[in-house]
């Protein structure tokens, strides 16, 4: 057997120590890269978001208190209006309104799917979920304004009221519930099948029925990952862009209280009448993108604060 | 016995509460049912309302066609015939040029007026080699009509050397028009046709480039930095903090991601020569977008590789990286390629990113380094319009439905392979 | 600077080679090993003999596997791990900042407990450590082939389908390719821990019928949890116990007259 240790060439070692040590610095970088992104985000968006309200904006400067308690958005004034309170007040409405529809819809299809529903039916409701998940939200703004705002019309009519085309606060709310139910689904879903199996035998054993330990012991359970859904959903609804566009109307005044009326969303805001890309008009945006941003990074802390407080007893 | 057990029948009036429990339970049963078909409902109502609005309007012609239609002057390139045979599957009264390898029939337009129609173009044809003629972006450019386009007059030049024009302007039809070309031309000059507009060539082309474009820079970033997460870092805070930064993202809306793109990269592609919203943009943006998703899969799959695999390669001398490139990598394979096909599902999904990144308008013949919409922007894009377009929009639907749902199977499929693998 | 490596590098290559039955392979000094707060290895010395088999013996979670680890530094993958004191191959100690892990890894090949070939042919499996070196020349990977698969006696079973997945052979088989796999890259030392726990009784007899032709050429330590195995096929045994070496002597002696009690008392089985 000839000596392979001496055909391994020093310089080989080294060379391979080298690339090792070149690897391990590309990985590394990597990492650190993508965790900058969100330092990023909030560096250059919250930086030319903050820029009109300074200074050296010049003569455009806007006053940051108007800004944030304004009920007004008028960009085609001259000079023009830029209020966001209402639209900030909009935005909460349509996304509570919307989990106020989806969240027990979504619940009780999580409990129906794990718990209730015979095996093969499992499979084909989870795809149901999972497909309604997939739709690009492009195609549900392209559904909503040509089939719910059709709906909501129609529903206006029999209280005696009209609708701008069915762009109303109603068809926000509807498009909304429907894009965050597989989001509040899965969730739920997920936390529901965690669910200590003891915990269910013990109510059974004590002569609860199937159905009862499922309302009370099973939900109850599950209730910390159920709530993060909700707020996960909440989350979605406050950023979905493109499909509330659509069909939000964008009213220039505020807040919309009448769900037949227009509304105007943060993110439609943003996507609203978007044609030069400099300009007041355009950083004005980046002001509601913070906005938008703060909002959500309130949800993603509400998320932590119920994982951590309410809690509950299951398997992971 | 029997006297303990008649106490408690009567304290519970056992069989009164039995029928209450089995009717609420019944109530509470049947709610959950009918959550449950309110889903079915509704993916079924949306499948529904995009084939019923868009399927007519779904056609080849839709996909490869431009979407901005008009009138169009073009020369060519080369002008000399050929000998050409007709294809076998042109319709009765369709009429072939053997010189210029083209058939053509006569037809009327919706507005009852007579048009002549492209039916088919030779590869090889002098007509495939047009170029714009009139002034404007599209001089000299290449412009072909298109299957189904409306030739309206083709100028040639006779045996005396003067130029003559056949076609509708000069009173032929599709015979007439054939027949002259192929007895008296010596070479064609010019032709003048109309195209019908409302295709989606251009988003097509756009979302592929769109697509190559992301992965070539998302596949391997996210990998690495999977890599990095679940080879390389310790257990550390700097991980937990690196880990906690990563998931953030996450959650970030992603027209946010519009706006980052406009104002961090949107200078590094001036460098490219840029100077409006670009697909180069957009694909730089969606990595950004993508880079949670792509790390968690890569991730996933890498958990899957068993560690004494690991510990086999690094017990026989080899380095890290090395361990990492030749066994654990390969052994990951399957969870890469899903993450892939699951960021070319969100690609095409995306919209508000793109809308603030690549712009709204429409282009034909995308360039990495101009404006463009996808798909999912086109259909934002003729929504957004004084009159939308349900029919156009809906037919886009149906593909990006399509394109998405096949591509989440498929991901499905990979990943419940993929975790039988180690399982035996 | 290359020359002065080079020379280095056959010179410890040297040195090892050149002891002969009954030299000392690895010397360890006061061994401390730390989990984080936890102490798992105890003021641990032994001196190894090479061209000998050593058995670990002692009840689970008594160090022996962590103690085998550290002589290949396979510990550097754990995180928190602590370990103080020296362990000297030839008049290097292993644990030194300047050691060259890798090529460490090389001179001192590992076989573990569970068979793990990787999932490519048999061939790649057993070049695989050559080629990690840069070694690629097509003959010389031949012969090592089968020079490596006849001494783990598995070349006659495997020799007409190398391009086979390893994955697809038998537990036993995987766990000789494993042997040859380390063997190929023509060690000084073998660590085995536990190799044959996974194995039926007619895979662990092959595998210990080859240990006893291995040990002409290599230094073998051997983790097992089974007495009769490392009364069979062992020269010295080091009962281990609660992170502390109780006992360490020639095996005959340890198996008929233990000096502590607790040794007694396991060898005997009555606790483990």
């Amino acid at each position: 057997m000839s000596n392979v240790r001496d055909r391994i060439k020093p310089g080989a070692i080294k060379r391979r120590q080298v690339v090792d040590s070149i690897f391990k610095a590309l990985f590394t970088a990597a990492g650190v890269l993508s965790a900058l992104m969100i330092i990023i985000i909030f560096v250059f968006v919250g930086w030319k978001g903050v820029a009109p309200f300074l200074p050296v904006y010049g003569g455009e400067q806007q006053s940051i208190w108007s800004f944030i308690s304004g009920m007004t958005w008028r960009p085609d004034q001259n000079p023009a209006l830029y209020g966001v309170l209402f639209i900030v007040i909009n935005t909460l409405i349509s996304a509570f309104l919307a989990a106020l529809v989806s969240f027990p819809v979504s619940v009780l299809t999580a409990l129906f799917i794990v718990k209730i529903a015979p095996r093969p039916l499992r499979a084909f409701f989870t795809t149901v979920v999972e497909m309604l998940a997939a739709v690009p939200s492009v195609v549900y703004g392209v559904f909503a304004s040509g089939q719910i705002t059709k709906i909501v019309d129609t529903v206006a009519g029999w209280f005696g009221k009209t609708t701008f085309g069915g762009n109303s606060l109603l068809t926000v709310s509807i498009l909304l519930a429907i894009m965050i139910f597989p989001t509040i689904t899965v969730m739920s879903i997920t936390s529901i099948s965690a669910v200590d199996r003891n915990l269910e035998l013990g109510s059974l054993a004590l002569g609860a029925s199937r159905t009862q330990t499922n309302f009370k012991v099973v939900l109850s359970a599950a209730k910390s990952g159920i709530f993060a859904g909700l707020v996960l959903g909440l989350g979605r609804a406050f950023g979905e862009a493109t499909a509330v566009s659509m069909v939000a109307g964008n009213a220039m005044t505020g807040p919309t209280w009448n769900l037949f009326d227009i509304t105007r969303t943060l993110t439609s805001t943003m996507l609203s009448g978007l044609k030069e890309t400099t300009g007041l008009d355009y950083d004005i945006r980046f002001s509601v993108g913070i906005i938008l941003m703060i909002i959500v990074l309130l949800t993603n802390l509400a998320i932590q604060y119920i994982k951590r407080k309410i809690g509950g007893v299951t398997n992971d | 016995m029997t006297n303990d057990r008649r106490t408690l029948d009567a304290l519970t009036n056992k069989r009164g509460m039995n029928n209450q429990r089995r009717l609420a339970d019944g109530i509470k049963d049947f709610i959950t049912y009918l959550s449950t078909s309110l889903s079915v409902l509704v993916l079924g109502a949306v499948f529904v309302f995009v084939l019923t609005r868009g399927w007519q309007t779904l056609s080849w012609d839709m996909i490869t066609g431009d979407f901005w239609g008009g009138n169009f002057k073009v020369n060519f390139t080369e002008t000399l015939p050929g000998t050409f045979t007709a294809p076998g599957s042109l319709p009765q009264d369709a009429y072939f040029s053997e010189k210029y390898g083209f058939a053509v029939r006569d037809d009327k337009n919706h507005e009852k007026k007579d048009i002549m129609v492209l039916l088919y173009l030779d590869p090889e044809s002098p007509l495939k080699t047009s170029v714009g003629a009139t002034a404007g972006p599209t001089l000299d450019q290449p412009l072909s009509a298109g299957i189904g386009a409306e030739i309206r007059k083709i100028t040639y030049v006779n045996d005396d050397g003067a130029k003559k024009s056949a076609g509708l302007l000069g009173k032929q039809n599709a015979e007439q028009m054939v027949f002259t070309l192929d007895t008296q031309s010596v070479s064609v000059d010019s032709m003048d046709f109309q195209s019908s507009g409302g295709g989606i060539r251009g988003s097509l082309a756009a979302t592929l480039m769109l697509i190559g474009i992301t992965l070539v820079i998302a596949l391997p970033i996210g990998v690495f930095a999977a890599i990095y997460l679940h080879e390389i870092a310790g257990k550390g805070k700097i991980t937990k903090m690196i880990r906690a930064a990563i998931e953030m993202l996450n959650g970030v809306p992603s027209i946010i991601f519009g706006l980052m793109g406009m104002t961090v990269f949107f200078p590094l592609t001036r460098l490219f020569g840029a100077t409006t919203p670009n697909i180069l943009l957009g694909g730089i943006t969606m990595t950004v977008v993508l880079l949670p998703v792509i790390i968690r899969q890569t991730e996933e799959a890498l958990i899957t590789v068993p560690d004494k695999l690991r510990m086999g390669s690094l017990s026989l001398g080899a380095t890290k990286t090395q361990t990492i490139f030749k066994v654990v990598l390969p052994n990951a394979l399957p969870g890469i390629l899903s993450a892939g096909l699951l960021s070319i599902s969100r690609i095409i999904g995306e919209s508000a990113a793109l809308i603030y990144t690549m712009g709204t308008f429409v282009v034909d013949r995308p360039q990495l380094n101009g404006r463009a919409t996808t798909l999912a922007v086109q259909i934002w894009s003729v929504m957004s319009g004084e009159q939308p377009n349900f029919e156009l929009a809906s037919a886009i639907s149906i593909l990006i439905l399509l394109m998405v749902l096949v591509l989440n199977v498929s991901v499905k499929m990979i990943t419940a392979s993929l975790n039988k693998k180690w399982k035996e | 600077m290359a020359n002065e490596e080079a020379k280095s590098v056959t010179d410890t290559d040297r040195t090892v080679d050149q002891l002969s039955s009954g030299g000392v392979m690895f010397r360890v000094q006061d061994l401390d090993l730390y989990y984080g707060n936890f102490q798992a290895l105890k003021k641990i010395n032994i001196e190894i003999p090479a061209r000998k088999v050593t058995a670990f013996i002692g009840p689970s979670g008594c160090g022996k596997s962590t103690l085998l680890r550290c002589f290949n530094r396979m510990n550097d993958l754990i995180d928190d791990v602590r370990i103080e004191g020296k362990i000297l191959l030839g008049d290097r100690d292993i644990k030194d900042a300047n050691m060259d892990v890798v090529r460490l890894r090389t001179e001192v090949g590992m076989v573990f407990q569970s068979p793990n070939p990787f999932p490519m042919s048999i061939y790649d499996n057993v070049t695989y450590g050559l080629r990690c070196q840069g070694i690629k020349d097509k003959a010389l990977l031949d012969e090592v082939v089968e020079s490596s698969l006849k001494k783990a006696a598995l070349w006659n079973e495997v020799k007409d389908d190398l391009g086979k997945n390893a994955v697809k052979l038998s537990g036993g088989q995987q766990q000789r390719l494993c042997i040859a796999r380390a063997i190929a890259l023509q060690p000084t030392v073998i660590l085995m821990d536990e190799p044959t726990s996974a194995l039926d009784p007619v895979a662990t007899g092959k595998i210990e019928d080859l240990m006893e032709t291995l040990k002409e050429d290599y230094t073998i330590i051997i983790v097992t949890h089974s007495m009769n195995q490392a009364a069979r096929i062992s020269d010295k045994t080091a009962f281990f116990y609660l992170g502390d070496l109780i006992e360490y002597g020639d095996t005959d002696r340890v198996f008929s007259k233990p000096a502590d009690p607790r040794t007694e008392a396991y060898i005997t089985g009555r606790f483990g």
